[in-house]
C-alpha cells in the first residue's frame, strides 16, 4: 500500500492559498471561503495549521461579513449560507469565534428559516437539504439552535426521504450521498437519527462500494474520493460503517495523490484539486489513518475543535 | 475593455444565439476554413460566431473575465448608489452580468443582481428573458447549479400571473432532456425536472410518463431519468389517494403500473446487468407489493376480490423468482455484466424481502436464502462485509 504524502500536501495547499492570479483561483474566486475551509481544515488535520497566520485568515474572513450577518464567499460578494458555514467553521478552527457578533448571524440564519420548516440559501429563496444541514449545524456551533423551529426543520428533511432510503434536496429528489450526509448530519444534530432506518440506508449507501474499493455518490457514477467522505461519514453517524471494505478505500484514496506535487484528485490519474485533497485527507482520518487528527463526521471539523467548541477548553 | 466590448457587441448583434462554447485557439484556423453555409463573424483568433453559436478562444477566457468582473462590480456599485428608475444603469447592470456569467456561471452576486433588477421591473418578458439567458448559459455549463436554480426563481415569480404557465413548464421539462442528451447524469437538471413536478397538472404528468418512455427506453444506465419517472409514478400514487379520485383514474394507475413492470422487465432482459433498471424494479415491485398488503389485510374488502388478489400476488411472486434464476447464471465471467446482473437480480429479491417483512413466509417457501447469500458471496465478493450483516 502507498504512503500518504503529507508534506507534499501541506505545500500544495499553502501555495494554493498564495497563487490568486492563474486562471483556476480566478474563476473560483467567489467560493473562496469554502477554498480557505478545504484548505485549512486539512492542514490542521495533517497537524500543520500553525503554517498559517491567523490575524490573516480572521481578518480576510470578517471582510466577507455583509450587513445582514451573512458571509459571501469572496470580499464584496453577496452573502450565502453556503459561505457562512465555512465562515464559521474557519473561525472555530482557530478558536476565534469571540470575533463573531453572534447574534448577528444567528439572525441571518434563523431569517431564513421557511413556514415547512426548509431553509433557504440566501434572500432569493432557493431551497435545498443542504441549507437545513448548514443552518443545523452552524447554530449549533454558535450555541444558538434554540433560535430556529428545530422540529419543523426536522420534519422537512423527513419528508425529502426516498423509499430507498436517501435523501434528495427537496420532496420526490433523487438521492445522492451528499444530501444524504448532510442530512443525516443535521439529523444527527438534532438528536433525531431514531426517524431514519439505518439498515435500509446503510445498504443504500454500502451498494456504491465498487470493485476498486472506492465509493461513489449514486448509481453508475465513476467512483470518486469526495464520495468517501459523504458515504464514510454517514455510515458512522448511523453506526454501521462496518459494512464496508475500509481497507479498499485507503488504497483508493492514497492512489489518487500526486505523489510530486501534492495534493489529490477525485481519481487516479486526474488533475487534483483543494476540495478533493480536503475530502480525500478527511476521509482518511475516518478511516483511522495513522498521523492524522481524528475528524467529527457530523461537523466536519477535526474532533479537538468540536471538543473545545461544546465543553470548552 | 476592448475583449469585453467586442464579445458583448457579438452578443447584441445576434439575440438568437443559443450556445456558447470555448475552442482552442488551434481550432480556430478550422473553423475560419470552413465556408459552408452564412458567413461567420470572426476576427480569426478570439471570437467565431455563426448559426448563432458562439465561440470564444480558451485564451481570452482569462483576461475577458477579469474584464467584465470589472465592468460588472462598477455598474453595481452605480445602480445601489443612484439606484431604481435608471433605465440606464439596469441595463449596464444586466449586459455586465452576461458577459461575466457566461464565463463564470456559478458567480452567485452576478445572478442576484440580474434577480434584483428584475424583480424591481416585474415584467413578465424580463421573466421570460431570464430563462432564454439562463438557457445559454447552461449550453456550456450544463451542471450550473446557479443556472438551474435561477430557472426555479422565474417560475416561482410568474406562478399565479401567468396564464402559458402549463407550456412553460412542458417546455422546461424538454429543455431537461435536451441537456441530459449531452451531459449524462446531470443530476441538476434532473433534480430541477423532479421539482417541476408538483406545478403540474394530473394530466400533464401522466403525459410526462408516456413521452419520456422513449429516451428512457435509450439511456437505461442513466438513474436519473429513472427517478425521474419514480417521482411521476408517486405523484400519480398520490393523485388517485385523493377523494375526488374517480374509480377510473385508479384502474389507470393500475394500468401504468402494470406496463411500467413489464417495460422494465423487457428492458432487464435486454440490457444486461445495468444497475438502474433494477433499482427502477425494487421501487416498482415495493409499491405493487404494498398495495396487495392493503388488500389482504383489509378487513372489510370482500372475500372473492382477497381470493383474487391472492394469486395475483402468487403469480407476482412466481415472476419475480422466475427473473431472479434465468438472471442467476453466469455464462462466462468473460463479460461483467452477467456477474453484475446475477448481483443485481439476487440483491433486489434480498431488499424485497427485507422491505416486506409480511411476505417473508411467502418467499421463504419458494426460496433458500442460503442460496441467495453464496451467490452474492461469489458474484460480489467486494461486498462481502454487507452481505454478512443483511443474511443471518
Amino acid at each position: 500500500m502507498g504512503e500518504l504524502a503529507a508534506e507534499k500536501h501541506v505545500q500544495y495547499i499553502l501555495s494554493a492559498e498564495r497563487r490568486k492570479d492563474d486562471f483556476v483561483s480566478v474563476v473560483l474566486e467567489h467560493l473562496r471561503m469554502n477554498g480557505a475551509y478545504w484548505g485549512l481544515t486539512t492542514l490542521d488535520l495533517l497537524g500543520k495549521l500553525d503554517t498559517v497566520d491567523v490575524y490573516e485568515v480572521v481578518s480576510c474572513v470578517m471582510k466577507c461579513q455583509h450587513e445582514s450577518g451573512g458571509f459571501g464567499g469572496n470580499i464584496g460578494h453577496d452573502p450565502h449560507v453556503l459561505y457562512t458555514l465555512s465562515a464559521v467553521q474557519v473561525l472555530a478552527l482557530f478558536d476565534k469565534l469571540n470575533v463573531l457578533d453572534i447574534d448577528k448571524v444567528t439572525n441571518y440564519i434563523a431569517g431564513l428559516q421557511n413556514e415547512d420548516g426548509s431553509f433557504s440559501g440566501d434572500i432569493w429563496g432557493e431551497v435545498d437539504t443542504r441549507f437545513s444541514y448548514i443552518a443545523i449545524c452552524c447554530l449549533s456551533i454558535l450555541h444558538r439552535l434554540n433560535k430556529i423551529n428545530v422540529e419543523k426543520a426536522v420534519s422537512y428533511i423527513l419528508s425529502c426521504k426516498n423509499l430507498e432510503g436517501g435523501f434528495g434536496c427537496t420532496p420526490g429528489g433523487e438521492s445522492h450521498a451528499g444530501q444524504i450526509f448532510c442530512c443525516v448530519g443535521a439529523l444527527a444534530i438534532t438528536g433525531s437519527l431514531h426517524h431514519i432506518d439505518k439498515d435500509l440506508l446503510g445498504w443504500w449507501l454500502c451498494e456504491w462500494q465498487v470493485k476498486s474499493g472506492v465509493l461513489n455518490g449514486r448509481p453508475e457514477k465513476l467512483p470518486d474520493v469526495c464520495c468517501s467522505w459523504w458515504v464514510l461519514s454517514s455510515l458512522i453517524m448511523i453506526d454501521r460503517v462496518h459494512w464496508i471494505n475500509k481497507e479498499k478505500l485507503v488504497e483508493f484514496i492514497l492512489d489518487c495523490q500526486d505523489m510530486e506535487n501534492g495534493g489529490i484528485s477525485d481519481r487516479q490519474d486526474d488533475a487534483v484539486d483543494v476540495y478533493h485533497t480536503y475530502f480525500g485527507v478527511a476521509g482518511l482520518s475516518l478511516l483511522e489513518y495513522l498521523g492524522l487528527k481524528a475528524t467529527d463526521p457530523t461537523y466536519a471539523l477535526p474532533v479537538d475543535v468540536v471538543s473545545r467548541n461544546f465543553l470548552g477548553s | 475593455m476592448d475583449l469585453l466590448l467586442q464579445f458583448q457587441r457579438i452578443l447584441e448583434s445576434d439575440p438568437l444565439i443559443d450556445e456558447v462554447g470555448f475552442v482552442h485557439p488551434t481550432q480556430f484556423a478550422t473553423l475560419a476554413e470552413d465556408s459552408t453555409g452564412d458567413a461567420a463573424i470572426s476576427d480569426g483568433t478570439t471570437f467565431w460566431c455563426r448559426d448563432h453559436k458562439l465561440g470564444v478562444s480558451t485564451q481570452a477566457v482569462l483576461p475577458l473575465y477579469n474584464e467584465a468582473k470589472r465592468a460588472f462590480i462598477a455598474a453595481m456599485e452605480e445602480y445601489k448608489r443612484l439606484g431604481d428608475g435608471d433605465d440606464g444603469l439596469e441595463s449596464e447592470v444586466m449586459k455586465h452580468s452576461k458577459a461575466l456569467l457566461l464565463l463564470s456561471s456559478d458567480f452567485g452576486t452576478a445572478w442576484n443582481s440580474r434577480k434584483l433588477v428584475v424583480s424591481k421591473k416585474q415584467q413578465l418578458s424580463m421573466y421570460m428573458g431570464e430563462l432564454l439567458f439562463s438557457a445559454l448559459v447552461l449550453s456550456c455549463s450544463p451542471k450550473s447549479d446557479q443556472a438551474w436554480s435561477h430557472r426555479r426563481w422565474v417560475i416561482k415569480s410568474i406562478t399565479g400571473k401567468c396564464s402559458a404557465l402549463q407550456e412553460i413548464l412542458g417546455k422546461e421539462s424538454e429543455l431537461v432532456e435536451k441537456i441530459a442528451e449531452r451531459s449524462k447524469m446531470n443530476y441538476r437538471a434532473w433534480n430541477h425536472r423532479c421539482w417541476l413536478v408538483s406545478y403540474m397538472t394530473r394530466e400533464q404528468v401522466l403525459h410526462e410518463l408516456k413521452k419520456s418512455r422513449n429516451w428512457a427506453g435509450l439511456h437505461v444506465a442513466d438513474n436519473c431519468c429513472f427517478h425521474y419517472r419514480r417521482r411521476l409514478i408517486l405523484r400519480i400514487l398520490k393523485d388517485s389517494k385523493l377523494e375526488n379520485a374517480s374509480p377510473g383514474y385508479s384502474a389507470e394507475v393500475s394500468e401504468v403500473w402494470k406496463e411500467e413492470l413489464d417495460w422494465n422487465e423487457m428492458l432487464i432482459k435486454r440490457y444486461i446487468g445495468r444497475e438502474a433498471l433494477w433499482l427502477h424494479r425494487r421501487f416498482l415491485s415495493l409499491c405493487w407489493m404494498k398495495q396487495f398488503a392493503t388488500n389482504l389485510h383489509d378487513v372489510s374488502c370482500h372475500f372473492e376480490l382477497k381470493i383474487s388478489t391472492s394469486n395475483s400476488f402468487n403469480s407476482f411472486i412466481d415472476n419475480e423468482l422466475h427473473l431472479l434464476n434465468s438472471c442467476s447464471t453466469v455464462p462466462n465471467n468473460d463479460f461483467e455484466d452477467f456477474q453484475a446482473q446475477a448481483t443485481y437480480s439476487a440483491t433486489y429479491i434480498l431488499w424485497l424481502t427485507k422491505q416486506i417483512p409480511e411476505f417473508w413466509s411467502e418467499f421463504q417457501e419458494k426460496l433458500t436464502i442460503g442460496n441467495l447469500k453464496t451467490m452474492l458471496s461469489k458474484v460480489c465478493p467486494e461486498r462481502s462485509f454487507l452481505w454478512d450483516s443483511l443474511i443471518d
